[in-house]
C-alpha cells in the first residue's frame, strides 16, 4: 500500500511537472473585431485565422526599437517552426497607432523587412475598434514622449506594453510574453503542446 | 613699454597654459561596431554603436547629426512596470574614463526620426557624433537587420 502511494505521487509529480499552464486569460472567440490587413482588405480579427494557432504582436511602425525587435522575435518563430515543420500557425501584427500606420505604411514596414506574409497579416483599423482590441487583450499604448519637427507638427512615441500573445484556435489568448525578449525556445514548445 | 613686453609675456604665458590644459582635458574616444536598423522612409530607425573612452578623463556625447533623417535625436528605452517600454530623449550621455559605453537595443541609441529614404540591408549611411571633448567624429555606418545582428 505504501508503495503504491509513493509510486502515485511520483507519477502525480511527473504529471504535474510536465503539464502546461495554459489557463485562457482573454475569450475572444464571440468577437468580430473589424480590421484592415497590409493589402486593404477587410477581415474580422480572431475570426479570419480560427482553426489556426495564433502568434499575435502588438507594435506601432514609428517605433525605432522594441516594435521591430518583437517583430524580429516573430521572424525566428516562424522561421523555427516552418524549420520544425509545424503547420496550423498563424502570425498578426496589428497596430495601435492606427492615425499613423495605414495599410501601406505596415506593407512597407514589412517589405523592407524581407518577411514572410504567407503565414502573416499586418492590421490596423479605426481608432475605436483598436482601442476597444486593445482594452480587451490587456495591451496598453499612451503616448508618452514627443519630437518636435522644425516645421512645427509634433510626433508622439507611445509608452507601451511589450507584448507578443499565443491565442489558440477558438481565439482564446493563453499566454502573454514579453515582446522585445521573448525565450523563442518556450514559446516554440508551447505552440507545439497547446 | 616695459609694461607693454610684459603684458605680452603674459598672454602668451596663459595662451600656452590653455592650449596645455585643453589638451590634457582631450579625450581618445573611439566609435566602433556601428549599424543602423533597417527601415522605411518617411518612418524612423535607430543607430547603434560602441564608444571607448581611452583616456582618463570623461567625454560627453552632445549631439549627432545626420542627411538620412529629418530629426536626429539621441534617445533611450525605458522599462515600466507592468512589461511598459518607452522611449525618451536624453540631453546629453557620459562616456566615463577607461569605459565603454554601450547603444545598443532595448537602450541608448540615436534616433533617426523620419527618414528621407529607405534604409535597405547593406547599404553604408553617414552620421556625425558631437563630443565635449572629442568634438565631431563621422560615422560610417552599415544597415542592417537584426537577423543579421544575430548571426554576426
Amino acid at each position: 500500500m505504501k508503495r503504491a502511494i509513493i509510486y502515485s505521487s511520483i507519477m502525480a509529480l511527473i504529471l504535474f511537472s510536465c503539464g502546461k499552464d495554459f489557463s485562457v486569460i482573454e475569450d475572444l472567440s464571440g468577437e468580430k473585431y473589424s480590421l484592415i490587413d497590409q493589402d486593404e482588405k477587410e477581415v474580422y480579427f480572431p475570426g479570419f485565422v480560427k482553426g489556426q494557432t495564433v502568434v499575435a504582436g502588438y507594435i506601432f511602425t514609428n517605433c525605432p526599437d522594441i516594435c521591430p525587435l518583437t517583430t524580429n522575435n516573430m521572424r525566428l518563430i516562424q522561421e523555427r517552426l516552418k524549420k520544425d515543420e509545424v503547420t496550423n500557425v498563424q502570425f498578426v501584427s496589428i497596430s495601435f497607432d492606427p492615425e499613423n500606420d495605414s495599410p501601406e505604411v505596415l506593407k512597407k514596414f514589412a517589405e523592407i523587412r524581407n518577411l514572410d506574409l504567407s503565414n502573416w497579416t499586418f492590421l490596423t483599423g479605426a481608432k475605436p475598434v483598436i482601442d476597444k482590441l486593445m482594452k480587451h487583450i490587456g495591451v496598453v499604448a499612451v503616448p508618452g514622449d514627443s519630437t518636435v519637427f522644425p516645421s512645427g507638427k509634433v510626433t508622439y512615441y507611445y509608452v507601451h506594453t511589450d507584448r507578443i500573445q499565443l491565442i489558440d484556435g477558438e481565439g482564446r489568448i493563453r499566454k502573454n510574453y514579453p515582446g522585445s525578449s521573448i525565450n523563442i525556445d518556450e514559446i516554440i514548445e508551447d505552440i507545439k503542446s497547446l | 613699454m616695459k609694461m607693454k613686453y610684459y603684458l605680452c609675456f603674459l598672454l602668451v604665458i596663459s595662451s600656452v597654459i590653455t592650449a596645455q590644459q585643453n589638451k590634457t582635458q582631450a579625450t581618445k574616444i573611439e566609435v566602433k561596431d556601428t549599424w543602423i536598423r533597417t527601415s522605411a522612409q518617411g518612418s524612423n530607425s535607430a543607430l547603434f554603436f560602441e564608444v571607448v573612452n581611452n583616456s582618463d578623463n570623461p567625454d560627453t556625447l552632445l549631439s549627432a547629426e545626420s542627411n538620412l533623417a529629418e530629426v536626429v535625436e539621441v534617445h533611450e528605452t525605458f522599462k515600466r512596470e507592468n512589461d511598459m517600454m518607452g522611449m525618451r530623449k536624453v540631453n546629453f550621455v557620459v562616456i566615463p574614463p577607461k569605459s565603454t559605453v554601450k547603444f545598443k537595443p532595448r537602450d541608448l541609441h540615436v534616433m533617426l526620426i523620419k527618414l528621407k529614404k529607405d534604409l535597405k540591408q547593406n547599404e553604408k549611411c553617414d552620421a556625425t557624433l558631437l563630443f565635449k571633448g572629442a568634438g565631431k567624429i563621422k560615422l560610417n555606418a552599415v544597415v542592417r537587420d537584426m537577423q543579421m545582428m544575430m548571426n554576426k
